[in-house]
Order: C-alpha cells, then sequence, then structure tokens
C-alpha cells in the first residue's frame, strides 16, 4: 500500500520525536518468536516471526565433492523463495530478484572464515565434504526481511546435527563413507561469530533499526550491516539512494552496536531454548 | 544452471592449471594501509587510468576504460519503452548487464551470466540509478551493457565509470559524474604475484582482517552512492579504507571530467 | 500385487498402527497470517500445507477479466526442504502446474464466482512437509482460507485419498509411506453434504469392481474432513467473536 506525503510526513515527525508509528524509540526491535526444530525432513531448522514478518529456515546436509580451488572446505548455499502466501506480486517470478538480492547478501555475509568456518565442514580433503543446503522460505512480509532471515538462520544452524563420519573406505577412485545414524552421535556447528544482519534506515535526520513496512517507504536511504563482534563481514546499501560518508560512518557504527546487542539476545535465547515434543509451528 | 548447447561448452569438469603450479612464483610486496595514508598523496595511490568515449558506434553512447591492466567496454543504448509492463510508471528504468567475456580471467567464463556477474549487475545498476535522472525519462528503460575483456581487478568499479561516462555521452540526464574504487585487503604483505592486481587499490591487512570493498562516489554532493564490502573487517579499521577509497575516487572524478570534455570539445568541432 | 499385502496386517492394523477406515490425526488453525484477506494452516499427519487466500480484487491482467464471474487464481508451491532429498525448485515444474489447476477446479466448483464480476481471488498454497495425500491437504487448507477471507462458498469442498488393499479392503488417507508401498492411490475432491464428487484423480489400476466401495470409502472420509474442518470454522468464530462481546450473549 502506497503511502501519500501525509502520513509519510506523520511517520518522520514521529522519528524525530524518538517515537515512532508503534511506540518503539529508534532503537527498539519488535517482539520477535523464535522456534527451533520445526521442520522434520531438516537437519536443523528454525521458524522465526517478527511482528508481521515470518521466515522458515531449513537445512539440509549432502555429500559433495569441494572444489579443486579450496580443497580444505565445505560447501555453503543459500537459497531464497519468497512464497506467493506473503504477498501476490511473489508469484511465479515475482519474488525472484528479492530473493537473488537476499540469497547474495547472506552468501558474502558467511563468505569469510572467521564468520562461518566451512573447513569443519571438509571430510576428506579434495575429495569429500558435506555441503550445506541453507533454505529459506519467506511466508510474509512485515518489513525487515534481512535481519529476520540472518537471526532465523543462525538459529537454524545452531540447531543443525551434523552426522558423525564412522569410516572412510578408499578404494582406488572410489570412496565409500559410513555416516553414524545413531541420532544422538551428532556434532553441532559453530555459530559463534556467524554474522547478524541489520538493516538501518535513515528517516529525516535519524537512523532507524527494524523498519516496519511503512517505514521502509518513507527512507531517503538504508543499508544493511553484517557483523559480529565489531568486526563487518558485510555492508551493502539497499535500493537506490545515496548517503554521505558522515552518514556511512554514523550508519557502521550504529550498525555495529545493535548487531553485537542481537547476537548476545539470539546466543542467550538459543542457549536457554527448551527442547519440547510437541512443536506448537503454526497452531498456536 | 541448464547449459546452451548450441555452444562449445569445453569439458564438463576441469581443474585449473595453476592449482599445480609449483610454487615458486615471486612474491610481491604490498603495502599496509597506515604505508598508503602516509606518503603524502593518496590519489597517486589508484591504478592508472585510460578513458574513452564512442569506441562503439552502433551504440547511442560507449566508453572503454583501461583501470591498470583491467579492460572493460560499456555500451549505452536508447531509451525504449519498458518491455511487459502494462501501467505507465513515472520513473524511468536502467537495465544492466555485466558480463565477463570467456577469456577474460583465468578461468574460463560460460556465455551465460554466473552468479558473481549477476551480483555484480545488480551492483551497478544501484549504483547507476541514484546517478541518472530517472524522473527525466519516464516509462522509459535504458540498456546498459558492459564486457569485461580483461580482468585484472576491479572490473565492477571500471564497468560502473565507463558505464557514468557512456551515459552521458549517450545525452541520458544525469545528476552528477560517477566514480568508483575497488579496495582490496590482503591476508599478508606479501602475495604471490600471480594475485597481484593490478586495477586494484591494493593493501596488506593486519592479523585476520581481509576482504574487499567496492564504492561508487558522486562528487557534487560527496554523496556515496553505492558501497559493498565482503570479508571480515573491524568497523573502525573499516572507515579508514572508505576514506581512502573516497579519496582516490576524487581524484578518478578529475580524469572523467577530462575526458568528458575532450568528448565536448570533439563534438563542437 | 504381493507388495499389497504388507499394507494392512492380519489384525486389521496398517503400517502407522491406523485402521483401515481410519484418518490421520488433522489439526488445523485458521487466521494464522495477519496480510492475507484469509489464510489456514493444516496438518494431516506429518502433512502439513499453509494456504492464503487474496482478493476479490480488481484483475491483474485485465484481458482475462470476466464480465459475469471471478477469476480463481491458483498456484501450488512446495518448500525445497518439504521433501526427503532437498527439491530444486519451489514450483513451476510439470506437477504443481498440474496441481495448481486441479486445486483451481475444485475451488471453481464451490466459490459463489457469479458474485463478483470483473475481478479475481488468489489462493496460494505452501507446502511445508509433504508425507503423502498432498492434493487433500492443500485442498481442505485453501476450504479453510477461503472462508477465513470471508468469501461465500456454496458447501464446504473437502479431499481425500483410498486405496484398495490386500485386493480386498478399501483403505483410507494414504500416507507417503503406504503410497511408495501400495498400488493404486484414488484422489478425491467432493462437495460431502451434497454428495457430489468435482475432482476424482487416480495413479495405477484396480478391477472396476473394486472401484465404487474404494470410492464409497473415499467419500466417507471427505465427509469426516468435513466434520472437523466444521468444528475448527466454528471454533474460530466463536473465538473472534468472543473478542467482540457477542459470543458470550448466547449464555
Amino acid at each position: 500500500m502506497p503511502l501519500s506525503e501525509a502520513e509519510k510526513t506523520f511517520i518522520l515527525h514521529g522519528v524525530d520525536e524518538n517515537f515512532r508509528q508503534d511506540g518503539r524509540d529508534r532503537e527498539a526491535y519488535r517482539p520477535m518468536e523464535l522456534e527451533t526444530g520445526t521442520v522434520q525432513h531438516a537437519f536443523g531448522s528454525a521458524h522465526l516471526r517478527l511482528a508481521n514478518t515470518d521466515v522458515l529456515v531449513a537445512v539440509k546436509l549432502e555429500i559433495d565433492a569441494p572444489f579443486p580451488e579450496t580443497p580444505h572446505e565445505g560447501k555453503l548455499e543459500f537459497f531464497v523463495d519468497c512464497s506467493a502466501n506473503a504477498t501476490p506480486d511473489f508469484e511465479g517470478r515475482g519474488g525472484e530478484d528479492l530473493a537473488v538480492e537476499l540469497a547474495n547478501t547472506l552468501a558474502s555475509a558467511y563468505q569469510s572464515r572467521q564468520a562461518f568456518d566451512l573447513r569443519k565442514m571438509c571430510i576428506l580433503k579434495g575429495k569429500k565434504c558435506w555441503k550445506l543446503y541453507v533454505d529459506i522460505l519467506i511466508l510474509e512480509c512485515g518489513g525487515n526481511l534481512f535481519d529476520a532471515t540472518s537471526l532465523a538462520i543462525k538459529a537454524a544452524l545452531h540447531n543443525t546435527q551434523i552426522p558423525k563420519i564412522k569410516a572412510v573406505n578408499i578404494d582406488g577412485d572410489n570412496i565409500e563413507i559410513e555416516v553414524s545414524d545413531s541420532v544422538s552421535d551428532c556434532e553441532k556447528i559453530n555459530i559463534e561469530n556467524a554474522p547478524v544482519l541489520v538493516t538501518l534506515c535513515k528517516i529525516g535526520q535519524h537512523c532507524i533499526v527494524d523498519p516496519s513496512l511503512s517505514e521502509e517507504q518513507c527512507t531517503v536511504g538504508s543499508m544493511v550491516v553484517a557483523a559480529t563482534k565489531n568486526c563487518v563481514s558485510t555492508i551493502s546499501l539497499l535500493g537506490s539512494g545515496s548517503l554521505h560518508q558522515d552518514t556511512l560512518f554514523q550508519f557502521l557504527d550504529f550498525g555495529c552496536k545493535i548487531a553485537n546487542r542481537l547476537n548476545e539476545a539470539l546466543m542467550e535465547t538459543l542457549a536457554n531454548i527448551s527442547v519440547t515434543n510437541e512443536n506448537v509451528g503454526f497452531l498456536k | 544452471m541448464p547449459l546452451d548447447h548450441k555452444r562449445l561448452n569445453g569439458p564438463e569438469e576441469s581443474v585449473p592449471y595453476e592449482l599445480f603450479l609449483r610454487h615458486k612464483q615471486e612474491t610481491v610486496e604490498i603495502k599496509t594501509l597506515d604505508e598508503v595514508t602516509k606518503d603524502s598523496d593518496i590519489s597517486r595511490e589508484h591504478p592508472k587510468i585510460y578513458l574513452k568515449t564512442g569506441t562503439v558506434s552502433q551504440a547511442k553512447g560507449s566508453a572503454y576504460i583501461e583501470i591498470g591492466e583491467t579492460k572493460i567496454i560499456v555500451t549505452v543504448f536508447d531509451p525504449k519503452e519498458i518491455p511487459n509492463k502494462q501501467d505507465y510508471s513515472l520513473k524511468g528504468e536502467i537495465s544492466c548487464e555485466f558480463k565477463y567475456a570467456p577469456f577474460s580471467c583465468t578461468k574460463r567464463r560460460l556465455h551465460q551470466q554466473d552468479n558473481e556477474e549477476k551480483r555484480n549487475s545488480l551492483i551497478m545498476k544501484k549504483a547507476l540509478e541514484s546517478a541518472v535522472c530517472l524522473h527525466e525519462i519516464p516509462n522509459f528503460q535504458v540498456a546498459i551493457h558492459s564486457l569485461v575483456l580483461q580482468n585484472d581487478g576491479s572490473a565492477l568499479s571500471g564497468a560502473i565509470i565507463a558505464a557514468g561516462v557512456a551515459l552521458a555521452e549517450a545525452g541520458v540526464p544525469m545528476f552528477d559524474i560517477i566514480t568508483s574504487m575497488t579496495l582490496e585487503i590482503c591476508r599478508s604483505n606479501e602475495i604471490d604475484s600471480l594475485r597481484k592486481m593490478t586495477g586494484q587499490i591494493q593493501v596488506a591487512g593486519e592479523k585476520s582482517h581481509y576482504g574487499t570493498i567496492i564504492i561508487s562516489k558522486l562528487h557534487a554532493n560527496e554523496q556515496i552512492c553505492q558501497v559493498h564490502q565482503t570479508g571480515f573487517i573491524p568497523g573502525d579499521q573499516l572507515k579508514n579504507y572508505i576514506t581512502v577509497l573516497s579519496k582516490s575516487c576524487d581524484s578518478i572524478a578529475a580524469i572523467v571530467k577530462k575526458c568528458l570534455l575532450k568528448e565536448v570539445v570533439n563534438h563542437i568541432k | 500385487m504381493s507388495k499389497n499385502k504388507e499394507l494392512i496386517s492380519k489384525i486389521g492394523l496398517r503400517l502407522d498402527g491406523r485402521r483401515a477406515d481410519e484418518l490421520r490425526r488433522i489439526r488445523c488453525k485458521m487466521g494464522v497470517f495477519a496480510q492475507p484477506d484469509g489464510s489456514a494452516y493444516i496438518e494431516q499427519g506429518l502433512t502439513k500445507v499453509l494456504a492464503a487466500v487474496y482478493g476479490p480484487h480488481q484483475v491483474k491482467n485485465r484481458q482475462k477479466a470476466q464480465h459475469d464471474t471471478c477469476i480463481i487464481n491458483t498456484q501450488f508451491s512446495m518448500a525445497v526442504f518439504s521433501t526427503n532429498e532437498r527439491k530444486k525448485r519451489p514450483r513451476g515444474d510439470r506437477k504443481s502446474t498440474e496441481m495448481s489447476l486441479h486445486l483451481q477446479q475444485a475451488l471453481a466448483a464451490v466459490i459463489e464466482t457469479d458474485l463478483y464480476p470483473w475481478s479475481q481471488i488468489d489462493v496460494y498454497v505452501e507446502v511445508l512437509h509433504a508425507d503423502g495425500g498432498i492434493y487433500p491437504a492443500c485442498v481442505n487448507a485453501a476450504t479453510l482460507a477461503i472462508i477465513d477471507a470471508g468469501i461465500p462458498i456454496k458447501e464446504y469442498v473437502c479431499a481425500c485419498t483410498a486405496t484398495l488393499a490386500n485386493n480386498e479392503i478399501p483403505m483410507l488417507d494414504i500416507s507417503h509411506q503406504e503410497e511408495v508401498l501400495g498400488g493404486a492411490t484414488l484422489t478425491v475432491a467432493a462437495l460431502p453434504m451434497s454428495g457430489k464428487i468435482v475432482l476424482m484423480e487416480m495413479s495405477q489400476r484396480f478391477h472396476l469392481d473394486h472401484l465404487p466401495k474404494v470410492l464409497n470409502k473415499a467419500l466417507e472420509g471427505c465427509k469426516d474432513i468435513k466434520v472437523i474442518l466444521d468444528e475448527a470454522v466454528k471454533n474460530h468464530v466463536a473465538e473472534m467473536g468472543s473478542s467482540t462481546g457477542w459470543a458470550n450473549s448466547r449464555t
């Protein structure tokens, strides 16, 4: 729904007063709900709902051969699917542009070894490795897709159980891998440094986080910062629009600060998440 | 990705021979950021640039750029109506295609766009959208094609600079001159000569910090219209790198201006 | 047909412990999302489907607009992680297109289309988890979503699968495991109140003599599902109503 000029002015004044449309201040996020292990067919999964944004992430594992350039590393692939459930605009191939942009940003955020170590995913140097498929399904768009997705991915990776390798038999060119089939005999992925994406929007003279759909329309420039522990792994401007260098730096500081805070909150939640057999899922 | 079977695709699987080279290539020393900024004139730090307009006669506007050893041709065609669109839109559109020629990199590229090329097309589009007066070409689309003939670093930056010049030559209304630069932070201060890219600024990072930063800048109002970074860099360091890039962009702007002026002078003659 | 014998044990229990005429557990919820006009979530055993309805609204492609009825636009899509093997694409393959068409056919039978000339109703279904009986789950979810959207329908449309076990016993609501092991699968979408069949589809074959009893079994299943859906709708309406206060006025 396009906003009128008057509505935009209203939102702008709200941001100026540090009292946004829904009563938040500029640095506050909307409430989030996180649930892990929702998809039974997957090795790890998470379902995150940030106000009206709904994201389902599932991690699947396959055994593959590593790239010849990086024989020591496993593979990681992001696939984003914008479900038409979110908005009729996504019907057919309509959501593809957004999906590609999101997948690209995530791929470059996870590219660095410090952020996510793919060397742990290697089974046999140059021959066999794990390939992680991170499939993201966007079920509803209520603004701030990037942040919600990155948090859900981190939770899904935390939830992922990689089966242990019992034995590797090498017979000439044939390599057979025996994978442990016990559910308890699994390894967890270290996600401590996995980046958190923070979308920052400039509205008027101020910078806000977690924009809602209507706030996204009022922004003059927005940027995504992927950061962990004060180290930035990706920055990227969203949409068209330009920023002054000083604004950019201000965004960077702000983004790092928020990312740290988000990361702490997520890690704490993940540590305390209780394992219940009864999945509430969408029935709640 | 489905293969185009009408073309000669080469073997399905191949391994680049560089992986098997014995490691006796000479290493090149790379300055750290402090050393780069210590030099009184940072503007000299950007690679050598050659820029020429009107290289493709069929196109409305075109430009050829050499940054270091990187060579790129960019063409701009007349605005035409946005295809497959039903409603009238008040703003124009830009469509960008960024393509490496099959022979441009050490690894052979396919004829279809791969993910990296698609991503670069998207970044290029974003950068140029803020430079073009889209409201002056309502319901029209400007197609920009860039072909990298040789890649030796900053292919994307080169394409953006050249596209800016080509757009100007094509007479597409623009807000400002657009320039762009790439900076790579290497893992150590000595790298293989093979990995030395002459087209971009290379600095040595500290410890485990490395990555690439690309920025594009509009000069009249000192606006950064596109920034893309990958790697792992501490927040405050990143600012220094961006400052260096921004300064080197300023010096490129002078080259772009000179090139445009020459174009105008030739035109009047 | 030797494989079929394993489908049902001597004491009449199926692989997952059900009897031949038992449905899997159905759990559903209406109004899961805020943005669509109507939405619903349904779980039939392990099969999980989300449905969203947008509209009625203006027709997107103006040339397709009809002066006397509304267009029903459906899209079927399966999450890439919904099956055991990861799927390459969520939609666009032949099977999804067929599913979309069948879904549209079932819905067109019940929606009062002549009330909305020049308009369009979008129905999107997303399979989150596939474990047999995808089409029935989609139809049931879409019915709930349409009711949630407040679009008038003639009656419920429910769908169910049935098969023939041991060459004699008709069996209801086939799971994926049974689908793989067993032979023919009969899928029926019906209007349970008037007993009309809107869609009937069968894979593989059995003797024509068996068809009436298998079909009857499937129709019984549709009726059972209707009862479950009806209760869910009533609960949902009562819940929504109680927030405004009118539901309590009865007591």
